[in-house]
């Protein structure tokens, strides 16, 4: 890429009193198929550094992919005009190292050496699969993305940390029409560290069945009923939930969560973990700042046992970073997780809709950017899913709404579902059963 | 970026194995961000990206990559590396290159390089303070500015050149207010593909935030909204989000060309009712969404979706139009290098009809007015969408009632359309970003006043008897 001594020399020579450099590289591979026939297919290779340095004990960002003499000129004069140009009481912290990391190898040679023909015609013998299951499938469209990306942390203080991951990502979409003309919409995803994990019948399946049990559906009477959500839809509720756990949003006042700890936020039933040290695709060592990172329980039995800290944040309380500073976006620090897991109960997702009795399930939850209001806990989102009569799924439901509160609704939940996996969010979650949510239907 | 005989040789190499067409793609974009709490700058980014995309097309087959390493090395390394997906011979080969001249609109005024940014962070300042101070209950004021200078230069297989330059601006506040009843936020973010003279001459950006902080205390207060099918009154400006998420999505070619959407195959079909005409327009001058050329080089064009309801014409990049037999109407897209063109809005709206706002409201017995609207998505197999409504109240008796909150507005697209019986002369456009295939993208919603009958309403306040 460049020679990261050209701009340390760089800033010693303009006086910033600190630099980090957080360099990463990504290689992508993927391509999608359209019947079954190989529709797009990309490679790239992209690079960039991100820079943050201090001067005058304020901080300045600056980022690029543009490589070459002026490099470290530029990085170097806008750190420092954007560092003057801050008025933030957040100090500005490049950081001097944990005393101890955890490097794990979570990168898989056989991926990233398996040919480019033998991936597509592992997704071909996908498609071939899905459409002998059922002749109501009109359309598939099937895509395969394989990233490799290293990123590599070194700072004026000596630090150097480096981490390299790579893995798959198959998501498939299918559209299929019935008899009555109607057409309904399915999809399926897995995420691949090693091609053989990739079975490509229970996925036909899975995509198949998601697709057809559709038919005939529509709203239900409104009204207010027991719930069981997804592991997928329960996921995408826990990700604003967990946001204000951010000591960010805490100490700026937009946390309702704020003065908590030690106190039941949520039902004794959930018990949720963040694992960054656990080995796959979301594997991290150290955050974005340089801390070590550690597994930890975020609730334990419904209690909230802490908040997330990046170096800022926890400067502020005088306490140590909880190694959860991650960049938002932006080169700036922010506060995130990685490898969430919410503890599994005992019962499989046919026990929680035998206790549910009657109810509704919901498949998915949509539109959270409009209808989700993480700050207030209020939410309204688009809902798919089926009626539970008599302890077992009846008629599939769409164009229905769910509504409620985040914070009730987390207190609400009566019993955890043992059916834990990844979920498109990232998220490792089970199905749950909530007592009480509106929805709104006909 | 590059010159005419690196370009040559790099299409030449990309055709070597029988593609039929080859694009170079070049970017380079300086972008900054300022970001501010409660009047203090938390942080101030500058990030320089620069690369590019090369794009072969082989009959109905694509092949896109890109790279930051632009010497002529790395780019033929990619151009060979992209082709051998192909195993053809050679069907042309390119001779020479020629630059198309074409318009030179949507430039800045006062570059944001060029304005001083401690003068620019006094006016940021000011309207935190001019939203803080609107209200105790006002607790928190959070600013984001940001601004970018995008060169853009396109060579393809055609023999052409093609170049544009982008510079946007855009300012988004978000005042939070909170008492004992909990706490709501509430955003204003004006944009537009000027220089600095936009937010000197045509925003005034402490009214913005008071505006914002007035809007947020009015949720503090307001019920939850109740739910059923009802009468809906969209207000206008970013309310055009219904038209962009429920009908626009899926009149793009990507999906339309794969018989995907909804509206596969039914040009010259009636969709919408008689009084609904909308067009997409590149061409408006310093609008969000605007371009002189599109991102594959094809001049910018005001398409005109629906006529009095009936379908007119879809919006078509030239890689999805092969499928549909139709060129490109100069509607192809992309955030970056980084993303493969594909079919996109830019300032897409619904056009004004005979009545006016008033007129509307006074004409509704029962319903809700969602007079700013919120985000949404759409499944573009189903038409099934759902958006939230960020400001809404409770119209009774031909008068604007009560104000609620946590309303959602969900149905499907071919309905909705035809449910339109009344359109307001009030037409506004609205800065939004869109997301999709080829990325995140500046893009205009807009429409007049409309409303629309017998629409699902989700929220939490019971039911509508």
């Amino acid at each position: 890429m460049i020679s990261y001594k050209k701009i340390f020399d760089k800033a010693a020579l303009e006086g910033l009193e600190a630099l980090e450099l957080y360099a990463s590289e990504t290689r992508n591979f993927s391509f999608s198929l359209f019947r079954g026939e190989l529709d797009s297919y990309s490679i790239s290779d992209s690079a960039s550094i991100e820079a943050r340095g201090i001067s005058n004990g304020k901080i300045g960002y600056a980022t690029t992919e543009k490589f070459d003499s002026t490099t470290p000129e530029y990085l170097v004069s806008r750190i420092k005009q954007n560092a003057e140009l801050t008025s933030s009481d957040d100090p500005g912290i490049i950081f001097r190292g944990s005393e101890r990391y955890r490097k794990k190898n979570v990168f898989n040679k056989k991926l990233s050496q398996t040919s480019p023909e033998d991936k597509i015609s592992l997704m071909k013998g996908f498609f071939s699969a899905v459409t002998a299951k059922s002749d109501k499938i009109q359309e598939v469209e099937i895509s395969y993305e394989e990233s490799e990306e290293t990123v590599t942390l070194t700072n004026s203080f000596g630090l150097r940390l480096s981490s390299k991951v790579n893995y798959a990502v198959v998501f498939a979409q299918a559209v299929a029409t019935d008899d009555s003309g109607e057409t309904k919409s399915g999809m399926m995803f897995r995420v691949l560290s090693d091609p053989d994990e990739f079975n490509t019948e229970e996925a036909a399946a899975e995509i198949v069945n998601d697709t057809i049990r559709q038919f005939g559906s529509g709203p239900c009477d409104s009204g207010k009923y027991r719930c069981v959500f997804s592991g997928d839809a329960f996921a995408s509720l826990l990700g604003p939930f967990l946001r204000n756990l951010s000591s960010d949003e805490v100490q700026k006042n937009s946390s309702l969560l704020a003065g908590k700890i030690g106190e039941k936020v949520a039902s004794s039933k959930l018990t949720v973990f963040e694992k960054p040290l656990e080995k796959n695709m979301s594997f991290r060592y150290f955050d974005d700042e340089g801390v070590a990172t550690s597994n930890k329980t975020l609730i334990k039995n419904g209690v909230l046992q802490t908040y997330l800290y990046n170096l800022a944040t926890a400067a502020k309380e005088n306490r140590e970073s909880t190694g959860n500073g991650y960049k938002e976006g932006g080169s700036a620090i922010g506060v995130g997780l990685r490898n969430v897991f919410v503890k599994p109960g005992s019962l499989t997702e046919e026990g929680l809709f035998e206790k549910a009795g009657e109810g509704v399930y919901i498949t998915s939850v949509s539109g959270l950017h409009a209808g989700m209001n993480a700050q207030s806990g209020n939410f309204s989102l688009i809902a798919q899913g089926f009626m539970i009569r008599d302890g077992k799924l009846a008629e599939p439901l769409s164009l229905i709404t769910a509504a409620g509160n985040l914070f009730d609704m987390f207190g609400q939940i009566t019993a955890v579902g043992n059916n834990i996996k990844i979920r498109m969010n990232g998220f490792f979650a089970p199905s749950v059963l909530v007592r009480k949510i509106s929805i709104s239907g006909k | 970026m590059i010159t005419k005989s690196t370009a040559l040789e790099v299409l030449n190499e990309a055709l070597s194995t029988g593609a039929d067409f080859a694009e170079i793609y070049l970017e380079e974009d300086d972008q900054t961000t300022i970001n501010m709490d409660n009047g203090k700058v938390e942080s101030c980014d500058d990030t320089l990206t620069r690369g590019a995309g090369i794009r072969l097309l082989k009959d109905l087959r694509s092949v896109y990559g890109y790279t930051n390493n632009i010497t002529r090395a790395g780019l033929l390394r990619l151009a060979r590396d992209l082709s051998a997906s192909f195993d053809g011979e050679r069907l042309l080969t390119v001779d020479s290159i020629t630059k198309v001249r074409q318009g030179k609109k949507h430039l800045p005024k006062i570059r944001y390089s060029e304005f001083p940014r401690e003068e620019l962070i006094a006016m940021l300042k000011k309207s935190s303070d001019a939203c803080l101070a609107y209200d105790e209950k006002i607790v928190r004021c959070e600013i984001s500015f940001a601004f970018n200078y995008k060169t853009v230069e396109i060579f393809n297989s055609t023999g052409k050149q093609f170049g544009d330059v982008h510079s946007r601006g855009r300012y988004i506040v978000t005042a939070t207010a909170r008492d004992e009843r909990g706490i709501e936020t509430f955003h204003h973010r004006p944009g537009a593909q000027k220089g600095m003279e936009f937010f000197l001459e045509e925003v005034d950006l402490d009214e913005e935030a008071r505006s914002a902080a007035q809007s947020a205390l009015t949720l503090l207060g307001a019920k939850e909204c109740p739910s059923g099918k009802m009468t809906v009154i969209i207000g206008n400006g970013f309310g055009g989000v219904i038209f962009h998420e429920s009908c626009g999505h899926s009149l793009e070619a990507s999906s339309v060309s794969k018989g995907l959407s909804v509206f596969s195959g039914k040009k010259g079909e009636k969709i919408a009712s008689d009084i609904v005409s909308a067009v997409d327009d590149g061409t408006i001058d310093g609008a969000w969404g605007s371009g002189n050329i599109d991102d594959e080089g094809n001049p910018t064009a005001r398409n005109l979706l629906i006529k009095n309801g009936v379908l007119t014409s879809y919006l078509v990049d030239s890689f999805n139009g092969r499928r549909m037999n139709e060129p490109g109407n100069g509607a192809c897209r992309r955030e970056s290098y980084k993303f493969e063109p594909t079919s996109r809005m830019s300032n897409t709206f619904i056009l004004n009809g005979k009545s006016t706002p008033e007129e509307i409201i006074a004409n509704t017995e029962f319903g809700l007015y969602a007079k700013d609207m919120g985000g949404g998505s759409v499944n573009p197999a189903t038409g099934e969408f759902n958006f939230a409504v960020n400001e809404g109240y409770i119209v009774e008796n031909g008068k604007i009632s009560y104000p609620v909150k946590g309303a959602t507005l969900i149905g499907s697209g071919k309905e909705v359309l035809l449910n339109i019986d009344m359109v307001g002369n009030d037409l506004l456009r609205a800065q939004g970003m869109c997301g999709a295939a080829s990325g995140s993208i500046p893009a205009d919603v807009g429409e007049p006043t409309i409303r629309v009958q017998n629409m699902t309403v989700g929220g939490r306040g019971g039911t509508i008897k």
